[in-house]
């Protein structure tokens, strides 16, 4: 139980070891017709991986041999907190709760709205999760989130397609009848 | 001399047409807006400003963007002064004397100093930027692959070296970002890298859908997470400026000339930037200053100095990437960006082929400084209500700013996956201590890096000692071996004292 922190500090480094071995193996999979002296295209990212390798094991090796507590850390680090010695700061306040369901809805909606963009149009998925990740993020007076999300997609869809000219998904079936409307309303040929 | 400065004013012609001073102005006031609000940072606004860039010429892109990087490093002083609220970690410096100066009834003034100080600094460090980058071009000319490289690798030294709370991980981070660089075709052989059978990735991964998902995506998921909260607001009061007399500032022209130099030089360096630039000008001037004891307690140098260095960084920054096309920051990379997407290649054939556009885009920078201390003088209380805008919307235009940006690079929703994939990734590295700095300039550099350093492995026969061995590699291959052992010497020498 005692080494639960040492162990918990080593994670990021094992797991990024286990990525980089994997990653390893793909890029001794890559294939070129190989010239005779001429370093070929897995030379690089292969140079790149073993130094990634070597630092994980300096890690790793340096937390379980000398159960190193320092870090060495960056200059800038070290500038600011000499420069912000003795001053004040902003102001404190109590370090703001963490809540993971919060994160992991934004990330679930992003990941959701990525999905509909092709199937629903651009409107069609963009003016609920508008809505839905404003919300999410505590607003929740609903008049003012209405024209948010409705108002700011119309924008969004006129500046991009009329002004910009980016071809954004229209979406399928009813879908793209409601964007096609939507375009001629605005005069998007 | 002669032919610069007729050049220069041609280019000052140039900005004052009407599409490239609309978005110069454009630039400017959404670039003060980004620096006022907490949780959006210069970077992530110029990031988010490039799709809109996509149909204008590349003249207009690059001077909004560019009036966006400069307006960024000002407005957050105001913030800083009037609520204690820096608007991004370069103001934080300015909260010391500029707050201790409002709360002695100064706040007028401590803002008249802001303007002054980001006058001086960014039109001394554009007018060294004019003077230094037809020399500088002209010796880049003479380069080789060896020192274009040692360069490179002297950029992703100096980031790892400045970045984060751990050097590991810094250097991990870059690692992947060297990594990400390598996905895709290769050039030489057209074999195909870590692509997993996808067909997209085939084409590799655009930086900027890196760069858009690591600073937009990942920091908005990270303040979400914390229910986007600010720290409350005094009221904006009677907020305005009051500039110092000619007498006064004359008086400090040795801080002045100090952190503006400072400044400068900072931004040349790739790796460091604006927020280098500020702690490293305020912290000097507490050692050096006539006034160092007094720092800290409302006086115009700690003001001055940090404000001074960061606009006059944006000079320094703008001379790597217009002379050599190496991006020394996230800002300059996105610059970058822009003239590549318009087919233009900045570096020193840049200067013979496209010059009108240079000097535009320099005059630019003039107009861009004027122009936003103008702003600053007469809307600062107007432009501090924007604070009091919820950031729950202002977050999910942001996030809708991303996705725009990653969709219309390829118009391909593949790419708005990776956007998902790479705010995720940039959350992660913020939550677990992995800076994204070394992350998104390693993923810029990348394939300049493996293509210099391929090309000179085939002209030199294998021989990786050329870039030790040639005058100029050599330099500044030791000058970046020395950086990166700098952070390990401190440790040591710390490790040392403790003993």
């Amino acid at each position: 139980m005692r080494d639960a922190p040492r162990l918990k500090r080593l994670l990021p480094y094992a797991v990024v070891a286990a990525a980089t071995g994997f990653l390893y193996a793909a890029a001794a999979d890559i294939r070129y017709p190989a010239r005779a002296g001429v370093l070929g295209p897995d030379f690089w990212p292969k140079l790149i991986l073993a130094l990634m390798l070597a630092v994980c094991a300096w890690k790793i090796a340096s937390a379980l041999l000398w159960r190193g507590h320092g870090e060495d850390r960056g200059v800038l680090e070290e500038w600011m907190e000499t420069s912000a010695a003795g001053h004040d700061g902003p102001p404190d306040e109590p370090a703001p709760e963490r809540r993971f369901w919060r994160l992991a809805g934004g990330i679930a909606l992003s990941v959701a709205y990525v999905w509909a963009l092709p199937r629903l149009g651009f409107f069609g998925a963009t003016a609920p999760y508008l809505a839905a990740f404003i919300a999410l993020g505590g607003y929740r007076r609903l008049g003012a989130l209405a024209l948010l999300s409705v108002g700011g997609t119309l924008l969004l869809l006129f500046f991009f397609m009329k002004v910009v000219y980016v071809s954004l998904p229209l979406g399928q079936g009813p879908f793209q009848q409601l964007t096609l409307a939507l375009m001629q309303l605005m005069g998007i040929r | 001399m002669e032919g610069i400065l007729a050049q220069l004013a041609a280019g000052f012609v140039g900005v004052f047409s009407p599409l490239n001073f609309a978005a110069l102005a454009v630039g400017l006031l959404i670039g003060l807006l980004i620096a006022l609000l907490p949780g959006l940072t210069l970077v992530m606004g110029v990031v988010l400003a490039l799709p809109f860039t996509y149909r204008m010429d590349v003249t207009s892109a690059v001077i909004l963007l560019t009036a966006m990087y400069v307006s960024g490093t000002y407005a957050g002083a105001w913030t800083s002064i009037l609520f204690r609220v820096p608007g991004e970690p370069i103001d934080v410096p300015l909260l010391w004397d500029g707050y201790a100066m409002a709360r002695k009834g100064q706040a007028a003034q401590a803002l008249g100093w802001t303007l002054v100080a980001a006058l001086v600094g960014g039109l001394a460090a554009a007018t060294a930027m004019v003077l230094l980058s037809q020399p500088i071009a002209r010796i880049a000319l003479t380069l080789s692959t060896p020192e274009y490289f040692a360069i490179i690798f002297f950029g992703l030294a100096s980031v790892v070296a400045l970045g984060g709370a751990s050097l590991a991980n810094a250097l991990i981070s870059l690692f992947l970002g060297l990594l990400i660089a390598t996905v895709g075709v290769d050039d030489t052989y057209g074999a195909h890298r870590f692509t997993f059978g996808v067909p997209l990735l085939a084409d590799g991964i655009d930086y900027l859908i890196v760069m858009v998902g690591a600073y937009g995506l990942g920091e908005v998921f990270m303040r979400l997470e914390l229910g986007f909260r600010s720290a409350p607001l005094e009221s904006v009061g009677t907020a305005h400026t009051r500039l110092p007399r000619l007498k006064e500032v004359l008086a400090l022209k040795g801080t002045f000339a100090r952190s503006t130099l400072l400044g400068l030089i900072i931004g040349i360096v790739p790796g460091a930037g604006a927020t280098v630039a500020s702690f490293l000008s305020y912290g000097t001037e507490a050692q050096y200053g006539r006034r160092r004891r007094q720092m800290g307690e409302g006086i115009p140098e700690g003001i001055v100095a940090p404000q001074a260095a960061a606009t006059s960084s944006v000079g320094g920054a703008m001379i790597p990437l217009m002379t050599m096309g190496i991006p020394g920051s996230g800002a300059t990379a996105i610059i970058l960006g822009a003239f590549l997407l318009h087919g233009l290649q900045p570096g020193p054939q840049v200067f013979q082929t496209s010059a009108h556009i240079v000097y535009t885009i320099f005059a630019s920078v003039f107009v861009a400084v004027i122009g936003m201390c103008a702003i600053g003088y007469f809307a600062v209380r107007a432009m501090v209500r924007v604070l009091q805008f919820p950031e729950a919307i202002i977050s999910a235009y942001v996030v809708m700013c991303c996705v725009l940006g990653a969709f219309a690079a390829r118009n391909n929703i593949t790419d708005v996956w990776l956007l998902v994939v790479f705010g995720v990734l940039g959350y992660l590295a913020e939550r677990f201590r992995f800076p994204v700095s070394p992350l998104v300039l390693g993923a810029i550099l990348g394939p300049l890096a493996e293509s210099t350093f391929m090309t000179t492995m085939i002209s030199f026969g294998n021989d990786w000692t050329v870039f030790f061995t040639r005058p100029v590699a050599g330099a500044v291959m030791a000058l970046a071996l020395v950086t990166l052992a700098i952070p390990l010497l401190r440790r040591l020498r710390q490790r040392r004292r403790i003993a």
